[in-house]
């Protein structure tokens, strides 16, 4: 297995190169160019309906792998039509790798996701989490924080808070099918590298969760998309652990988390929210944070 | 080679294991289970070498399966039925669009509500814009036999489009009929290996299904094309089949047509039917009354079906479907087919049959009648006739 220690480590080969139409300081095209180091040029990458799909753009591509774009709740059974099919004639080297935004993972998608994953079909499903079904222009997702505005959950008189409702814990759901389940965060490459490294090798089914900051939904300065998925972590809104076998392993543990405000303040998402949204909003993450520490290193699903 | 009694859901597995397919992914729905179960016990008696066969969640995600392991070069067979080839329907076209050659058995089943077990044509026929080759057999024989040259006519470099092979449920599904099983060299000489050059394969990355800006107008045109193309195409096929299998197919299936005045246009088991009841009328009343069988759906055949229905009449056009606000489907497919002819026969349209409604040879009948009474009096009619 390949493991990485340090930045250096990373491989410098690219197979995500120029001419992609992704704004500036978009989270989720850079986590696709960090994963394909990894993965390297016999790859497909399947993705699901998104802001990615608009990589490649006919004549062109930026990417140097194979690339299958069905529709947006679909990936997963496209992935495992394309594993089979790959196996049935002999390329079982050859990677398949879902490559799928939050809204076509944990609402539209979630029923062909689940039976993928109960079948552990060799696949390496990478969310890229931006919180919001971000191509159509930033709509409420079962992803979207507590508190978030979105175009769908706009603040309003009768509504200060945004988006009531509290995200899906999606990767305790992905844990409970006794897959491998991972976050990552691009603030750590080399845990993500690691963790792909990993997945890689495994001979079944893995899902890893990337925080894909986005800095037009998000509403920040695109200079600040590594700062604010640090920020994530060490703010506990995006901890980074992994479940195989059942068993929570925290990767990042932390004696204290800094406190959520230093997150939302550079989001414009989270401009207007009213402090007693604030104070929920810590409680969930507090509460979160306290159920992984509790748990790591034992049974957790 | 072997004579059995086969339902058509077993039929339609023998064609799809004659095929040798890479990949088939399933979900039960009545009336097609059958098919898919027959699949699953060969699979686990080893009978099936070099397929995988995978069981989804849904139909939709049958259909999304079938379109990952085709774009990576899999042969793949797979069988659906009324809501479930509803819930498929947005994949249909994504398969199309990307020039796939997915081949899937379809068993007609009346769609809800109210829920309906029994057969009629409209979850087939909502598929008719999707851009699938579009094929309807009348009996048992003919449903194994259009599965083999499906696929010949579907992996064709000129056409590569996916197709489907319908029957109607439970009166072909579920009913045992004596049938011809070729041998598996007999459809290795017929259908070679799929060996397509526009998939994904290892050193040679292909993206498949991006977004594109001006160039829309240039596929959807390709895709037109293509099925046009395999009007010509099927017509080399149907005679190799006969070449080697000494069964002949045409692009439509003409009846009594020679000197036919009166001529029914039908799809699927009712044409044996109401082929029963045109010998009767022949032979008791003296009725020159013929019948023209719808076998190729997608593309249109319109040039074999006017030059069989340019000698006649009256042509009525039996619908076992029913676009409602409308009226059936196939009326207005053939009506607009015969407008070019030099004499028009006069055409009426009846919708029969919905929900599995039995097709008589009573009702056959009452149909040819009120046909002569059209001629008599100039006037063609809309009618339902189950009401």
């Amino acid at each position: 297995m390949q493991q990485f220690k340090t930045l250096k480590d990373l491989p410098e080969q690219d197979y995500f190169t120029g001419g992609s139409s992704a704004c500036a300081g978009c989270g989720p095209s850079m986590g696709l160019k960090l994963a394909l180091k990894v993965l390297g040029p016999e790859t497909i990458i399947v993705n699901a309906s998104g802001c990615m799909t608009l990589l490649p753009l006919y004549p062109n591509t930026p990417l140097k792998a194979s690339w299958i774009h069905n529709a947006i709740e679909n990936a997963s059974s496209t992935a495992a039509g394309a594993r089979h099919g790959l196996d049935m004639l002999g390329n079982k080297d050859m990677n398949v790798v879902v490559y799928a935004g939050d809204g076509a993972t944990y609402d539209i998608g979630l029923a062909s996701l689940s039976a993928v994953a109960a079948k552990n079909e060799r696949i390496i499903y990478i969310c890229y989490n931006n919180q919001s079904f971000g191509n159509t222009g930033f709509q409420w997702s079962t992803a979207t924080p507590y508190g978030s505005e979105t175009k769908t959950t706009p603040r309003g008189k009768n509504n200060p808070t945004g988006t009531t409702a509290v995200n899906k814990d999606m990767v305790k759901i992905m844990g409970a099918h006794r897959v491998y389940a991972a976050t990552a965060s691009l603030a750590y490459p080399v845990d993500f590298l690691n963790k792909l490294s990993r997945a890689k090798e495994r001979d079944g089914f893995s899902y890893i969760e990337l925080l894909g900051a986005c800095t037009a939904g998000w509403n920040y300065d695109p200079r600040l998309t590594i700062r604010i998925s640090k920020l994530a972590v060490r703010c506990g809104m995006w901890p980074m652990y992994e479940i195989e076998n059942g068993i929570l392993t925290l990767n990042k543990d932390f004696s204290e988390l800094k406190p959520i405000d230093e997150f939302l303040k550079l989001q414009g998402r989270y401009r207007a929210l009213p402090q007693d949204g604030v104070d929920r909003l810590q409680v969930l993450i507090n509460e979160h944070w306290a159920e992984l520490k509790e748990y790591n290193g034992q049974r957790y699903v | 080679m072997k004579q059995t009694l086969v339902t058509g859901n077993e039929a339609a597995a023998w064609g799809a294991r004659l095929v040798r397919p890479n990949y088939i992914p399933t979900f039960p729905i009545t009336p097609q289970t059958e098919c898919i179960e027959t699949l699953a016990r060969w699979s686990a008696d080893g009978e099936l070498p070099g397929t995988y066969f995978d069981r989804m969640e849904s139909e939709h995600s049958v259909m999304s399966a079938a379109v990952g392991a085709a774009a990576v070069g899999a042969r793949v067979f797979t069988a659906s039925s009324s809501q479930g080839l509803l819930l498929m329907h947005e994949v249909l076209y994504i398969a199309a669009g990307m020039r796939l050659p997915i081949v899937m058995a379809t068993i007609s089943r009346g769609l809800s509500a109210p829920v309906t077990l029994w057969s009629d044509h409209n979850d087939f026929l909502d598929q008719r814009d999707s851009g699938w080759l579009m094929f309807h057999a009348e009996n048992n024989q003919e449903v194994l036999d259009m599965m083999l040259q499906a696929y010949r006519i579907a992996e064709d470099p000129r056409v590569l489009l996916p197709a489907m092979v319908n029957m109607d449920g439970y009166v072909l599904s579920f009913t045992d009929e004596p049938i011809t099983i070729p041998s598996p060299e007999m459809v290795e000489e017929f259908l070679p290996e799929y060996n397509p050059d526009h998939t994904i394969a290892k050193g040679r990355p292909v993206t498949v299904g991006p977004p594109v800006l001006d160039e829309y107008t240039i596929f959807r045109a390709q895709n037109h094309v293509a099925a046009r193309n395999a009007l010509e195409v099927m017509e080399e096929v149907m005679d190799d089949f006969d070449r080697i299998f000494d069964r002949r197919y045409h692009l439509v299936d003409e009846f009594m047509l020679d000197d036919a005045e009166l001529v029914l246009v039908t799809q699927g088991s009712m044409s044996t039917t109401a082929k029963a009841a045109i010998m009767e009328m022949r032979e008791e009343e003296g009725i020159k009354v013929g019948l023209l069988r719808l076998r190729v759906i997608r593309p249109w055949p319109a040039k074999a079906i006017a030059e069989a229905l340019k000698g006649a009449k009256a042509v009525a056009v039996i619908d076992r479907n029913l676009a409602p606000g409308r009226g059936g489907i196939m009326f207005p497919e053939i009506v607009e087919t015969l407008y070019h002819l030099d004499r028009r026969p006069l055409v009426s349209s009846f919708v029969v049959g919905l929900g599995g409604n039995p097709q008589t040879e009573h009702k056959v009948k009452e149909i040819t009648r009120k046909l002569i009474d059209d001629l008599e009096t100039g006037r063609p009619r809309v009618e339902w006739n189950d009401l």
